[in-house]
């Protein structure tokens, strides 16, 4: 009984998860933005050489850009999971097809036995009669 | 170099502006003092490409020294190590430096580290700003470039409809069979488990993604007219089946008769011939050949368990993937597991089976095992909500019943599948001996038609075949029905007047059973023809005590008489012989007194019975004799 009782909770967990995970590749594409318009701008006082800190700043530019596609990436990622856990735990929808097939193999069935039955009244009667005309022929 | 001037740079004169006041006053800076410009110049002294200089040198030299050296290099282990060394020791070396340095420069009794002033460096702010612009191009690639790569690949999924695309396969798949995700892997199960079996063996088996690894193959085919023209799409979705599960199983059931085949019946869920289980068969195909696997797996499980448990008076064998059970005297049911992955699947040559057999038995087997899943999902009802779900109604209906133990031991009592299917074995062997049976009597013997009609109705281990023993153009006049009820080990006759025989396995018992009943159905089709004729019956008697010991049963007669009552004719038939017919003639045409017969009344008294021969006498059949017979005796007179 402990694991329809925890299940729920690993969902829950694993909602979550999936929430957070938007939000943080949100957050993070924007806070890389930011940074980048920041960097743009130019206005700090270093202890470094100039030259070195445009490198920096490229160097860091070139970073910050990255992470915004890896976020992008990150959350095709999540599309793609949340419509995996979608289909995986769709129960209603599961529950549907399978009364669809259900319904559809049930009505196939009764037409193969309503065809079987008739083929076999036919065939009854024709047996019927080859049989008699079998046994009272000479050329048996 | 003789020619060179000496040019001496000096310092400009004018010391550098620091400031303009508003007023115009111009600030200058201090000039350096001459500590202060020696420190300047000082600090403007590289001292380490000086080393690295000497450094680069000696390498050099050394270098030189170990290509010389290389020959004896090959011998010699340590040399392949030695470059590392020099780099060791000159880090040390500077390291040693360093120590030195920070002693002096914290001990300050010798030395002082004195500031130097940087000379400020010339900004230029288009630089920068062109550095910045750079950075920026830089990371705005960046981003194009990873925004294009999500672009193309949504476009390419979109477009290229020839690979479907997962998630669509994923639902797919998820609404036929059992899936669920273990942490990153989806599993998915084929066992009939939800249907009721108790089966051990799991029949799980993994999705994932299929890769693009035939991609470099499916540009050269686009290029095609029509675009996608092989248009099989390749899944995008692969499934993993576990190594057990592979391949194609069936079933074979054989009914041998000591060493021949009497009947063979190959069975298996795929209907014709199984397809080979190619790697890039279609998934629901592929699941369905393993989920095949499983149930013919758990089908010759339950039979072999049930071989071994059951106690039949001839033991059953299990040997291997085949169980033998007999199912009648000399006739053995062989069920074998055929389990062939596509590995041999070239090899095993199919058993010489007459494949257009009836397949009964087949449907039977897997018919059975279906009916036990369904029997452990679907429990009568109603449902008690406290005590174990499962026993019979009738066993619940028991207690307030007052079942007493014979009655709850006889509803324990349940027929195993193997049971069952030797039982549907031995019902098949005796339809088709009875089968032989009739069809040879009745090419055997012509003259009564014996036409027999299997009922179509019938049930696995049940059928009904009514027969008809009638004369051919006298089907009016004369008629046995005959009934035939084949059971499983057992034939039951019901006859034409009622009587009930019940006969055992042997095909001889039905045949004489028949045969007797053509020589009774020939005396009363004689009778019944009589009476048409206007003839009388004068007696007549199915087992008749006189005359020779029949081998089979008893011969049976009637005597029939003129409508004068002149002529008497007697019919005797016996099973083996067949009709003997004899007539007398009473009172004769002429009459000669003799010393017995002394007179002329005495002849009324019925004379000496004459043999007919009736294979000289015209007419098709016995009855057409007879009729021709007596149509020729009542003319006469």
């Amino acid at each position: 009984m402990s694991i329809p009782r925890s299940l729920p909770q690993s969902k829950e967990a694993l909602l979550k998860s999936y929430r957070t995970r938007l939000k943080d590749d949100v957050k993070s594409m924007l806070e890389n933005f930011e940074e980048i318009v920041k960097l743009s701008k130019g206005e700090h006082d270093t202890q470094l050489s100039r030259m070195t800190q445009c490198e920096q700043d490229t160097y860091e530019m070139h970073v910050r850009a990255a992470n915004i596609v890896r976020a992008g990436e990150s959350l095709m990622k999540l599309v793609s999971d949340i419509k995996q856990y979608l289909i995986l735990n769709d129960f209603p929808s599961v529950n549907e097809a399978i009364t669809q097939n259900s319904k559809l193999f049930r009505t196939k069935q009764a037409e193969c036995d309503q065809k079987l039955m008739s083929l076999r009244d036919d065939m009854a009667a024709d047996l019927y009669d080859l049989e008699e005309e079998y046994y009272s022929s000479i050329n048996k | 170099m003789s020619y060179s001037v000496n040019i001496s740079v000096e310092a400009t004169i004018e010391n550098q502006i620091q400031e303009i006041q508003y007023d115009g006053t111009e600030i200058y800076q201090p000039p350096l003092t001459l500590s202060e410009s020696l420190a300047k110049y000082a600090q403007k002294i590289d001292f380490s490409k000086t080393s690295e200089v000497d450094i680069k040198k000696e390498e050099s030299s050394e270098d030189s020294k170990s290509d010389t050296d290389s020959k004896d290099a090959f011998q010699s282990s340590i040399w392949p190590w030695d470059s590392v060394r020099t780099k060791l020791r000159s880090s040390l070396q500077e390291i040693c430096v360093l120590a030195d340095v920070l002693a002096i420069a914290k001990e300050k009794r010798y030395l002082v580290l004195d500031p130097v002033q940087q000379e400020p460096l010339e900004t230029k702010p288009m630089v920068q700003i062109y550095a910045r612009k750079k950075a920026l191009g830089g990371a705005a690639n960046v981003l194009l470039a990873g925004a294009e790569k999500m672009k193309n690949s949504q476009t390419e999924a979109a477009r290229n409809r020839t690979t479907l695309d997962f998630h669509i396969e994923l639902l797919r798949l998820r609404q036929n069979w059992r899936l669920k995700k273990v942490s990153n892997t989806i599993i998915g199960d084929l066992s009939y488990r939800t249907t009721g079996s108790k089966y051990l063996q799991t029949g799980t088996f993994e999705v994932t993604k299929a890769e693009d690894e035939e991609k470099p193959s499916s540009p050269p085919s686009s290029p095609l007219p029509g675009g996608p023209i092989p248009s099989k799409p390749n899944s995008a979705l692969r499934v993993s089946i576990p190594t057990e599960l592979q391949g194609v199983a069936y079933i074979e059931v054989l009914c041998q008769k000591d060493q021949e085949d009497l009947c063979s019946v190959n069975l298996n869920l795929m209907g014709t011939a199984p397809p080979p289980s190619n790697p890039d068969m279609h998934w629901q195909q592929k699941l369905e050949a393993a989920q095949n696997v499983l149930f013919c797996k758990e089908l010759f499980n339950q039979l072999a368990k049930e071989a071994v448990q059951l106690q039949a008076p001839i033991p059953h064998m299990v040997v291997g993937n085949q169980i033998m059970a007999t199912v009648l005297p000399g006739i053995q049911l062989i069920i074998g597991l055929r389990h062939s992955t596509s590995g041999d699947k070239k090899q095993q040559t199919p058993p010489p089976s007459k494949s257009d057999h009836d397949h009964v038995l087949e449907h039977s087997l897997h018919q059975l095992l279906r009916e036990v899943h369904h029997k452990n999902t679907h429990h009568p009802f109603p449902h008690p909500a406290t005590g174990p779900l499962g026993p019979s109604k009738k066993r619940m209906l028991a207690g307030p019943l007052a079942a007493d133990r014979h009655e709850l031991l006889e509803m324990t009592k349940t027929q195993t599948l193997l049971e069952q299917i030797v039982q549907q074995a031995q019902h098949f062997i005796m339809r088709m001996r009875t089968e032989y049976v009739l069809d040879t009597i009745a090419k055997e013997v012509k003259d009564p038609l014996i036409s027999s009609h299997w009922n179509t109705l019938n049930s696995p281990t049940h059928s009904c075949v009514k027969i008809h023993i009638s004369t051919h153009g006298y089907d009016a006049v004369c008629r046995t029905p005959l009934i035939i009820h084949v059971g499983e080990k057992s034939l039951k006759c019901i006859c034409r007047d009622g009587k009930v025989m019940n006969m055992s396995y042997e095909p001889q018992e039905l045949r004489d059973l028949i045969f007797c009943h053509i020589s009774q159905h020939q005396i009363v089709a004689v009778q019944a023809l009589a009476k048409t004729m206007g003839w009388q019956a004068l007696g007549n008697s199915n087992h008749l005590g006189t005359g020779a010991v029949e081998p089979l049963g008893n011969s049976s007669s009637c005597l029939l008489s003129s409508p004068t009552g002149d002529r008497i004719i007697a019919v005797r038939c016996e099973p083996q012989a067949g009709p003997q017919v004899s007539v007398a003639h009473s009172p004769r045409t002429d009459f000669f007194p003799s010393r017995l017969v002394t007179e002329r009344k005495w002849e009324h008294l019925g004379g000496q019975f004459r043999d007919v021969r009736l294979d000289k006498m015209e007419g098709r059949n016995f009855l057409h004799k007879m009729e021709l017979l007596m149509a020729s005796l009542t003319s006469n007179s």
